[in-house]
């Protein structure tokens, strides 16, 4: 039986090489740092507990079986948020699609139903389920994080809520480094906005 | 009245300010301009706020649900070789090189051959000739060296009696088995899919 290793002391980098070589511990030990922050992440992209759950499960697993195809030469926290904010991304277009319909339900065969269900376009604005998700998720600030386009919340969270560098960023949305800064200024500019009526 | 120096703040100048990197003149016209102070204000508390969120955990099983769809790497499987291989343009294009120029000298192999099969006849006479006299010196040279050994004697007084020959032949055999025993036990590597802990 191997030996386990002390894993605070041992690198991103290192516990993959353990992963690869058929460590068990190493996928948990990957799992363990990183599932806060990736859930965190999630959660306030879609801003569903159990949505977001699922979508970090997928992120982890889609991760660890594809450990092998991970380039040590990039930090495993930029691999892993890329999964992560490519899967939050891929979920808030095809719930767009889903709703965001000018002619309403392609099912819809009558005007009438087509009218109701383009309705949805200004349900979808601030519905009583998001007034309530809003009080659930402990305040206005986390509200307007919600309200910010999907680009422009991915940065503000990397960036001040996860910590990550500018560079860091730029690689896990593949972005240039100037549009990650404007998308970050931007952010916080709308995020000003929507707070000044709480200082008034 | 002081006059404010420069350009009001830019976005980088606030970056900069946010991160602790703005420069001198820069910091001279934030200390003198209550309009960019206000601003810098209002951006510090937006990332106070936004630093002070709570954090979050998923529930207490997540890893185990996680490890129950993962398969653990098996550095030996071909399937790995073939992730590898397949894992970046670079590797792709390093590995169709490589196959690209086995198959190239493999059939420059067979050319050659097919066109020179008499120089062949006749280097394989050769090599076969001077191989089979290199073998009998060997082996002359091998036995007359077992010969002069110091234990020839008891080995050949063991073979004469075949009671003790084969409790010899019982122990050689033992010892070889519990080495093939221990040494598939020390190669041997996790490939199962992990047991789901829930």
């Amino acid at each position: 039986m191997a030996e386990e290793p002390e894993w605070s002391r041992l690198t991103d980098q290192e516990v993959v090489l353990l992963a690869r070589s058929g460590r068990e511990a190493a996928y948990r030990e990957l799992v363990r740092r990183y599932e806060r922050p990736v859930f965190a992440l999630l959660y306030r992209m879609v801003r569903d507990r159990e949505l977001a759950e699922d979508l970090a499960q997928e992120t982890f697993v889609k991760a660890l079986n594809a450990i092998d195809s991970y380039r040590p030469e990039f930090k495993f926290s930029s691999w892993i948020f890329k999964i992560a904010n490519n899967a939050a991304i891929d979920h808030l277009r095809r719930r767009e699609l889903d709703t965001l319909s000018l002619d309403g339900s392609p099912h819809a065969e009558t005007p009438e139903a087509m009218q109701a269900t383009a309705l949805q376009i200004g349900a979808r604005q601030e519905s009583p389920l998001d007034a309530v998700e809003a009080r659930e998720l402990g305040g206005a600030i986390e509200a307007a994080i919600g309200r910010l386009r999907p680009e422009y919340r991915s940065c503000i969270l990397l960036r001040h809520v996860e910590g990550r560098a500018y560079e860091e960023i730029a690689e896990i949305l593949d972005l240039p480094l100037g549009t990650v800064k404007t998308y970050i200024h931007r952010a916080r500019n709308e995020l000003r906005l929507a707070l000044a009526h709480l200082k008034e | 009245m002081t006059q404010v120096p420069g350009p009001h703040l830019s976005p980088d100048d606030v970056e900069n300010w946010l991160d602790g990197l703005l420069d001198a003149e820069r910091t001279r016209h934030l200390d003198l301009c209550p309009s960019c102070f206000d601003r810098v204000q209002l951006e510090r508390e937006i990332v106070e706020q936004l630093a002070g969120l709570p954090a979050m955990a998923p529930t207490a099983d997540f890893a185990d649900r996680v490890m129950a769809s993962v398969t653990i790497a098996d550095p030996f499987a071909l399937r790995s070789l073939r992730q590898r291989i397949f894992a970046s343009r670079r590797s792709m294009a390093i590995a169709a090189s490589l196959a690209l120029a086995l198959v190239g000298s493999m059939a420059a192999s067979v050319a050659w051959t097919l066109a020179n099969q008499d120089i062949l006849l006749s280097v394989g006479n050769w090599v076969l000739a001077q191989g089979t006299q290199a073998g009998w010196l060997a082996l002359r040279g091998l036995a007359s060296n077992f010969i002069e050994q110091p234990w020839y004697e008891s080995a050949r007084t063991l073979a004469a009696s075949p009671g003790r020959m084969s409790v010899a032949v019982g122990v050689a055999l033992l010892a070889y088995l519990s080495g093939v025993f221990a040494l598939r036990r020390l190669l041997a590597l996790p490939t199962q899919q992990v047991a789901h802990a829930g």
